[in-house]
């Protein structure tokens, strides 16, 4: 039993590791957590890259992600460990859990379900870590037949969680769960994000021959369609 | 020629948060525990980087990049799109943050060869192709911008093509200046040299020119395949 325990923390370490790479300025383990299908993977990837992935695949184990922002108190960093939310894919479950600094639990608005189980997730959480900041995330809020009601939503009162209603789709409050907990673990409610730097480009010159491949690349790309151009965020 | 985010008609750009529910009020409301805070951080100086430029367009839209392995378009940020002008050296760069966290979604200069295209299925985009600098680090992106109407997307594309126009001319003056020089010298070498040899150093000079000329197609060359 404790080498197959041995073996799955191994597992875990050396999975963790390549995004762990220390950094010059502060850091964080982030730990998320909420069931399958809440959205936890499609939330990171949004801030990781813009994306607003479509498509369900389930994470299997764990996924370690850094994730940068910029603030007037300096440069800061979440490693933010996005677990699996299926409980047959959980991998080592709490083991995740194990030094988390601040912690994310999501629910699906439109799952009552979802809702239901966030005391398994905040019970088992708190098992581990205790007393780090913690905020309940319900998403997808963009969706007009919601199940669970902002009203109905009591737990984070009854635990003294920081609750947002977001949508990953929207961006909706998108920001405001990194913002509390940098907040929080910082003890300053006026930090903020602020503009990153944008650094000089370095110079290219481009040739006729790449410039005329750029140009047919292009003409096929212009003829697929943009992923959300039936939202009406700009009309 | 300049153009301002308040020229931007701003009713037509709604937030994203339009799909704000009823209880967005309670947001700022905290009802979290009391915790101990784990790092003490100090108030810092903010930079930019855009210190040294003037805006000359300022637009509200959403950025796409082409996905070439799934031959699809992805989400890269919604903010403002600004072209930005160096006060010295004239250069003309794109920048994009997004707009709630203010992370770099494009940064790249407007260069000569730049060239931006319509979106066959949306008239408030546009595509081009660009060697992109947001996360530090060089990459080939071909972007799509969406605007808020047609007129936005229609001077989005108006400006880009003038810079592109402008750089181009301001390059071909640099390669001016470069032989403008050398033919200074050249005046120079005449007067201090007799009557026989001028012709020599004339001659000489003229090739000095079309080497020099030829080095930096070279050098641009090089550049274009290290990219």
């Amino acid at each position: 039993m404790i080498l197959i325990l041995i073996f799955f923390f191994a597992l875990f370490v050396v999975q963790a590791l390549p995004n762990q790479q220390t950094v010059d300025y502060p850091s964080f383990k982030l730990v998320i957590v909420g069931d399958g299908g809440t959205g936890k993977t499609t939330f990171v990837k949004r801030h990781l890259t813009g994306e607003f992935e479509k498509k369900y695949e389930p994470t299997i184990g764990v996924e370690v992600h850094p994730l940068d922002f910029f603030t007037n108190c300096g440069k800061i960093r979440f490693y933010c460990w996005d677990t699996a939310g299926q409980e047959k894919f959980g991998g080592l479950r709490d083991g995740y859990y194990i030094h988390g600094q601040c912690a994310i639990i999501m629910f699906d608005v439109t799952a009552r379900l979802t809702y239901k189980n966030v005391p398994t997730w905040h019970r088992d959480l708190c098992r581990v870590c205790e007393n780090i900041p913690i905020v309940l995330c319900g998403n997808k809020v963009d969706v007009k037949n919601r199940q669970v009601k902002a009203k109905q939503v009591t737990f984070h009162r009854k635990k003294n969680l920081q609750y947002y209603e977001i949508s990953a789709k929207s961006n909706y409050n998108f920001e405001k769960p990194f913002l509390y907990l940098a907040r929080k673990l910082a003890g300053d409610p006026n930090l903020h994000f602020v503009e990153s730097p944008a650094l000089a480009p370095p110079e290219v010159h481009i040739d006729l021959a790449a410039q005329q491949q750029h140009e047919a690349e292009l003409a096929a790309a212009a003829s697929q369609p943009l992923p959300d151009d039936d939202d009406d965020a700009f009309e | 020629m300049a153009i301002d985010a308040k020229a931007d008609p701003e009713p037509h750009c709604r937030e994203d948060d339009d799909n704000a529910p009823a209880a967005a009020a309670a947001d700022d409301e905290d009802t979290g525990a009391q915790v101990a805070p784990i790092v003490k951080l100090e108030e810092v100086a903010v930079t930019t980087g855009e210190e040294d430029e003037d805006p000359i367009l300022d637009l509200k839209a959403k950025l796409y990049r082409f996905d070439k392995e799934g031959n699809q378009w992805k989400e890269r940020g919604v903010g403002n799109v600004k072209l930005l002008k160096h006060k010295v050296n004239g250069k003309v760069r794109l920048v994009m943050r997004q707009s709630k966290t203010l992370k770099i979604c494009a940064n790249h200069f407007v260069i000569p060869t730049m060239t931006v295209q319509e979106h066959s299925g949306n008239d408030k985009s546009c595509v081009w192709h660009a060697a992109d600098f947001a996360d530090g680090n060089l990459k080939e992106e071909m972007f799509c911008i969406r605007f808020a109407s047609v007129e936005n997307c229609k001077t989005f594309m108006e400006t880009v093509q003038e810079v592109a126009e402008s750089q181009g001319k301001k390059e071909e003056n640099k390669d001016a200046t470069v032989t403008a020089d050398l033919l200074d010298k050249l005046s120079v070498g005449e007067s201090k040299s007799d009557g026989k040899e001028d012709t020599v150093v004339a001659s000489d000079t003229k090739e000095a020119v079309k080497d020099e000329a030829k080095t930096e197609e070279d050098k641009k060359d090089e550049a274009a395949s290290k990219a």
